[in-house]
């Protein structure tokens, strides 16, 4: 059995471009989803009350769901439902923040209650409004907390991105299947692909370990 | 060979030699822990080691049990040296019975469970026996009613003396102590400590770091003084606290508002 | 718009199978991940330093990839290996072991070490072996922390099966796909198909939440 990673070479710039796609997604859905896993969350903690069963449901549903589920439901079903079609990357762009906002809601509720009462209790004695405390006392501590998970967060993006191929995105999963059909050597393609998902999430999920390890030591003291 | 010298006044130097270290060097990577250790130990005898932090303390009592493995000198323990081999040092650690600062309770198991744990795993006692000495234990150190409590639920003080009856089940030749009332609450320190006395009193052979003065001069038959991972000064506690011979015992001392 | 929601009725015995499906691969896996993962962890730990590296690497390398790649990889790459044709289940179920095997050696890893040093040496004070500290000791006690990361894992592992429907696996996703392309009753059957998934995850997603209140550790 040979191996010729020629075919790499050969199609390396249409492989590049599925590289920056995957990059591209994976930074506006991360954006996307912590924008609107912060509402989310503020929602279900400070919201009207009659709102938050649904927003409990929603985060909770979300991750009852298969992402691959949600991407094919908001690609085929959802213009049915609306009457107008999306473009694959909007879709997945769509998809990808409605189900990865649910985690980010989770991160980010469980960082403002993990800051002590006592808190809240301090600066509410010096006069504070509630939204002034939330803003200047609460979530300037809960923010650190909630990093290391929104670096994980971010590892798990990059990979659900793969996973938008489902839906023809061009990301590097689907060039790298177009590749390895038109060229009949997948095994190349593939490990190649592997080498370079590793090369893009290992470094995320190091930083990751590395900073909370200083946080965990900074927390002791 | 100042310690073989130094058992002049020793209220119980005549017992046997339980625990002898001689010239012990432990060193950390480039850092050296102890620098030439030598102290004997006899039967029924408390000895307190003290000294400033870091001055190796806890390290030699780590090192008697071989918890940490020494690079030079010796230490004897009833007659032969410590092994290196593991299972032959496991023989060693079960007439040794040791207390930590920290109590390390193990958390998943009921204080009764605790003290029972040791008989039942490593002297393969069956449960009846093991849990009637755990019971008795219990109650020698005044937790009968605490037996079915979790450590979760006992305060420091009672923790620790649970810590200081499982040890005991073990029925140790020696207990060794680390500054068993370092994390403790004021209030609670003098409950440990009586039952320590009780110990002294009842002829148990130990070895105790502390930091209360107080009970190494009233309990203690011996008392070492660590500094920079040597002994300076070693003799009964009426010579080291009354009439310390060295600076660094008396500057020591001082720190701590011993006034002598 | 028409909507026509017999087809999900007409094609249920289809549907049944492939949850039967859905469901048989997360037990498989997890069945092969349990005991695999904590053998990985237990090398990690305390193997010969070159044998440390390699499972150090195999834990590092799947815990960064996406699992979609690795099905891929794995049906490409199986039958070379090992010189004769995999079935497409048995391919899906070797990738999906292949990652949850790495998370769960990672999540026995985290585990272990997370009891203080001063645990063992309490059990070692009193003449434990270092595998009676373990097994007596630490397990007990790393429990409460690995089962609720393993709980979790379950239902990531739940919803991960539905990947391997890229490799024409008869589960759930790819079954609901199938009918939808030979009726055309895209919304309907899309739409069915995640309402069965919900119907099983959202209890699972409970249960975790559940498991976590239970085993919280507080410190
Ligand atoms: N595992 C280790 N690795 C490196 N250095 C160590 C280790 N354990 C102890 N040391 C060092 O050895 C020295 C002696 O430590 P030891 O714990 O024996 O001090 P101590 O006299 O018990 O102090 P304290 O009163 O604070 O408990 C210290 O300087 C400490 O930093
Ligand atoms: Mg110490």
């Amino acid at each position: 059995m040979e191996f010729d990673f020629a075919v790499i070479t050969d199609h390396a710039r249409f492989l590049a471009s599925g590289v920056g796609v995957s990059l591209l997604l994976a930074v506006l859905s991360g954006a996307t989803s912590l924008a609107t896993g912060f509402i989310v969350a503020l929602l279900r903690l400070y919201g009207p009350p009659w709102l938050k069963p649904a927003v409990v449901l929603y985060i909770d549903s979300m991750r009852a769901i298969p992402v691959l589920v949600v991407l094919v439901w908001t690609f085929f079903a959802l213009p049915i439902v609306t009457g107008l079609t999306m473009p694959p990357f909007f879709a997945a762009l769509l998809g990808l923040t409605i189900h990865l906002a649910a985690y980010a809601a989770e991160i980010v509720r469980a960082g403002i209650e993990s800051v002590r009462p006592g808190q809240t209790r301090a600066a509410l004695a010096l006069g504070m409004s509630r939204s002034q405390i939330l803003l200047r006392i609460v979530l300037p501590q809960a923010i650190v907390r909630m990093l290391p998970a929104f670096g994980s967060l971010l590892s798990i993006t990059i990979k659900d991105t793969a996973i938008a191929s489902v839906i023809a995105v061009p990301e590097l999963m689907r060039q790298s299947e177009t590749v390895a059909g038109q060229s009949f050597q997948p095994i190349e393609v593939y490990t190649f692909a592997m080498l370079v998902y590793f090369a893009m999430l290992f470094p995320v999920t190091r930083g990751v370990d590395l900073f909370y390890r200083r946080v965990a030591h900074l927390g002791r003291s | 060979m100042i310690a073989e010298n130094n058992s002049g006044g020793r209220a119980k130097g005549t017992g046997a030699t339980i625990i002898r270290y001689r010239g012990v060097v432990k060193r950390y990577g480039a850092f050296t822990a102890l620098d030439g250790v030598f102290l004997n130990v006899h039967a029924g005898e408390v000895v307190c080691l003290i000294g400033p932090s870091g001055s190796g303390k806890s390290t030699l009592l780590r090192c008697t049990n071989g918890l940490e493995s020494i690079e030079g000198g010796d230490i004897e323990f009833e007659g032969t040296m410590l092994p290196r081999d593991e299972r032959a040092l496991r023989a060693v650690r079960q007439r040794m019975g040791m207390v930590f600062q920290s109590f390390e309770l193990f958390p998943h198991l009921t204080a009764q469970q605790n003290v029972s744990e040791g008989p039942r795993t490593v002297l393969q006692m069956n449960q009846a026996d093991a849990n009637q000495r755990a019971a008795a234990l219990l109650d020698k150190v005044g937790l009968a009613d605490k037996a079915p409590n979790y450590p979760s639920a006992l305060s420091g003080g009672q923790q620790q003396r649970v810590a200081i009856a499982r040890a005991l089940a073990m029925n140790p030749d020696v207990m060794l102590f680390d500054e068993p009332t370092s994390a403790l609450d004021p209030e609670t320190i003098g409950e440990v400590l009586s039952v320590m006395k009780k110990l002294a009193d009842e002829g148990m052979t130990m070895v105790v770091v502390t930091h209360e003065m107080s009970f190494a001069r009233r309990v203690g038959d011996w008392v070492a003084v660590f500094d920079a991972g040597r002994i300076v000064e070693q003799g009964p506690p009426r010579q080291i606290f009354d009439a310390p011979t060295t600076e660094r015992t008396r500057d020591f001392l001082s720190h701590l508002g011993w006034s002598g | 718009m028409t909507l026509d929601w017999g087809v999900v009725w007409q094609n249920r015995d289809a549907l049944i199978k492939g949850t039967a499906t859905t469901i048989l691969l997360t037990f498989a896996t997890m069945a092969i991940a349990l005991p695999c993962g904590a053998v990985v962890a237990v090398l990690r730990l305390y193997a010969w330093k070159p044998i440390r590296g390699l499972a150090t690497a195999y834990v590092e390398f799947f815990r960064n990839l996406p699992l979609i790649l690795v099905v891929y990889w794995a049906f490409y790459v199986l039958p070379i290996l090992t010189g004769f044709g995999v079935s497409p289940l048995l391919t899906g179920l070797a990738a999906l072991a292949l990652n949850v095997t790495a998370y769960n050696a990672e999540t026995f890893r985290a585990g272990i070490n997370s009891i203080r040093r001063g645990q063992v040496e309490a059990a070692m004070a009193l003449g434990m072996s270092r595998v009676q500290a373990l097994r007596r000791v630490v397990i007990p006690q790393a429990l409460r922390r690995i089962l609720p990361v393993l709980a979790s894992t379950w239902v990531s592992l739940f919803k991960d099966t539905s990947l391997v429907s890229v490799i024409a696996v008869t589960e759930l996703a790819y079954v609901s796909m199938q009918v939808r392309a030979q009726t055309f009753r895209v919304l309907e059957m899309l739409t069915a198909m995640a309402i069965i998934y919900w119907l099983l995850g959202y209890p699972q997603a409970k249960l975790v939440d559940w498991i976590q209140r239970r085993y919280a550790v507080t410190e």
